[in-house]
């Protein structure tokens, strides 16, 4: 009996498979899909991005498709969202990649399907890209090595370029943490009186920033300035100072502007952070993403603007 | 020790989620989304033959994420010092069935609980495959290597095939051969299996050997897939095998269980995870629905087992 229900039930999926193949391509006549691909949506940075995302798709009529991975280093889980996404015959695919070069494989499969990219926040390896044949239409995003040298300049300025400065490293091998550090790292070369003094991954994760400052703290008694490559992992590093009774006598610079690191930089337990405007970056990557399915040209890089704040412009 | 009926339940289970699917959205069921799923699911369905084998043998293997990502990384960086597949190859095999053999070693001779010894390996081979690669990804094959991922033979996708060949070769070994019998036995009742003068030391340390080389394997379609090995490749991947293994039937007290429930239960949860993409479920509800499908299947399971032994 049982089998019975089963054979039945493969042969109508069977039967079924044959049918539907033929009418997936008729999109086009209702709004059109375009495909929001995030690192993740655990992080407020994400929310606010797919926010802009949402505003300027519902202005333009399109129907807005966000997916995201659990953990924003998952490259193959959004790799897997990607062919997933492509089988619903989007028309557009906005991307936040997890990998710079990792991701060129599901770019691969994108181009392949005739989707447009538009490639947003964090870059993808322009040679991995070119090698596999994938064009993108354009990147939205901040740069991030400018935002590094606004923290370093602020740093110098404030300190009268005397610092022993402690850096929080994104995840090692990632654009946006790397172009963020060397920019920071170069902006402070030429002053002689600031001194990195440690120099340690912490994976854009709070209570890693928390670990790894402790740890800092315990090797370099003398660090007075922290340069965090994102705010979570400063205001983890807000936190071990606390522990360690040093608040108030240790800059704590940020990156991303989150609403928590403004509380703090007005409470004055921070000293600055990089604003950037993720819910910005949202809007220009549909409205983009919008252009390219009507046909119409969009600039290569779209740049969107980046602000440090400080207790004296914060809100 | 096969028992026809439960798996048959799995795969009606397997069966109504495309059923349900088919009904909800129109992308799922057409050729090019199964061959898709089917894809997606054989890396997660290769370390899961692994975590069989030492689950039946009433064991449990947290590390073969990070045996994953070390494996990877030799493979990777061996690739990239300019050695052919012929050397790379058996060299990342290696890696991860010498992690699997410590392992094993671990649990029989030095009679410590499985999920201590791998733990700590979980730590050890992540630990040291962030310390081979200095924490960078090793990126950018040889299109003769990334065929292994990337090629089709006719319209199936490379890695189906390989998993297709993977499971073969893993129920032979499992059906038909006394290192499979003494698999079933050891975790059926291990005093007893000692005191019938089989090694149980041995076939024990072999059990997680054989899960450290299917995450080798598992590693090699993931490096090719992505182009890149990554030492953070891999996480919680132990969880993603140790459901697919129970959500097909093997029972974690060890004894009980087949790969092809295995291969179903993997199936499952990648059908899951693409029928929940399809839909435009949100991430987060997602991890809500592909839990409660984990629990509610072992739950099934365990009902319909005390009826058959009433």
């Amino acid at each position: 009996m049982k089998r019975t229900i089963a054979l039945a039930l493969t042969a109508a999926a069977l039967s079924a498979s044959c049918n539907r193949g033929a009418t997936t391509g008729n999109a086009g006549t209702s709004k059109p899909t375009v495909a929001l691909v995030l690192k993740t949506l655990n992080h407020p940075f994400f929310v606010d991005m797919r926010r802009g995302a949402q505003e300027a798709a519902d202005r333009l009529g399109v129907t807005l498709q966000v997916q995201a991975a659990e953990r924003e280093i998952d490259v193959e889980k959004q790799m897997q969202i990607v062919e997933n996404m492509i089988q619903t015959g989007i028309q557009a695919l906005c991307i936040t990649p997890s990998g710079s070069r990792e991701i060129v494989s599901a770019l691969v499969k994108a181009k392949d399907a005739k989707v447009p990219i538009i490639v947003v926040d964090t870059r993808v390896d322009a040679k991995a890209a070119a090698d596999a044949g994938v064009r993108t239409e354009t990147f939205v995003g901040s740069d991030n090595y400018e935002g590094g040298k606004l923290a370093g300049e602020y740093l110098i300025k404030v300190t009268g370029g005397n610092a022993r400065v402690g850096i929080l490293e994104g995840i090692p091998g990632h654009e946006t943490g790397d172009s963020r550090m060397h920019g920071f790292r170069d902006a402070v070369k030429g002053s002689p009186g600031i001194t990195i003094v440690a120099s340690q991954p912490a994976n854009w994760e709070r209570d890693q920033g928390f670990n790894v400052f402790q740890n800092m703290l315990q090797a370099h008694q003398d660090i007075d300035s922290v340069f965090a490559c994102s705010d979570l992992m400063a205001l983890g590093a807000i936190e071990a100072i606390a522990a360690a009774g040093k608040t108030g006598r240790i800059r704590v610079i940020g990156f991303d502007a989150l609403d928590d690191a403004k509380k703090a930089i007005a409470a004055g337990t921070m000293e600055a952070s990089v604003a950037q405007f993720p819910s910005e970056m949202g809007r220009v990557a549909v409205e983009s993403a919008v252009k390219v399915i009507r046909g119409e040209t969009v600039p290569p890089d779209i740049k969107v603007k980046l602000e440090l704040v400080t207790k004296d412009n914060v809100k | 020790m096969i028992v026809p009926a439960r798996q048959f339940g799995t795969l009606v289970g397997l069966l109504a989620l495309c059923v349900i699917l088919w009904i909800l959205t129109p992308y799922f069921m057409t050729v090019s989304n199964l061959l898709n799923v089917a894809e997606q699911t054989s890396i997660n369905a290769i370390v899961a033959v692994g975590m069989t084998f030492v689950i039946l043998s009433g064991g449990i293997d947290l590390s073969v994420g990070s045996i994953v990502a070390l494996s990877g990384v030799v493979l990777g960086t061996s690739l990239q010092a300019g050695h052919s597949l012929a050397v790379a190859l058996p060299l990342s095999l290696a890696a991860g069935l010498l992690c699997g053999l410590a392992n094993g070693a671990l649990v029989s001779w030095g009679g410590l609980p499985p999920f201590i010894v791998t733990l700590g390996t979980m730590s050890i081979a992540r630990g040291a495959a962030l310390l081979f690669t200095e924490g960078r990804p090793v990126s950018g094959f040889d299109p003769s290597f990334r065929v292994l991922a990337t090629g089709r033979v006719g319209f199936v996708p490379a890695p189906v095939i390989e998993t297709t060949m993977v499971y073969a070769a893993a129920h032979f070994v499992l059906a038909h051969t006394t290192f499979g019998r003494y698999v079933y036995a050891i975790g059926g009742n291990e005093e007893a299996t000692r005191l019938s003068g089989v090694s149980v030391r041995f076939h024990k340390t072999m059990i997680y050997g054989v899960s450290g080389l299917m995450s080798a394997l598992a590693a090699v379609i993931l490096t090719a897939r992505l182009n890149s090995a990554q030492p953070i490749a891999g996480m919680m991947y132990e969880l993603d095998a140790i459901a697919a293994t129970v959500i097909g039937g093997t029972s974690l007290m060890g004894g009980d269980g087949t790969l092809s429930g295995t291969l179903v239960g993997a199936l499952i949860m990648g059908v899951l995870r693409n029928g929940l993409n399809l839909l435009g479920v949100s991430s987060f509800l997602q991890q809500i629905v592909i839990g409660a499908v984990i629990v509610v299947a072992v739950l099934i399971d365990t009902v319909l087992k005390r009826k058959n032994r009433t």
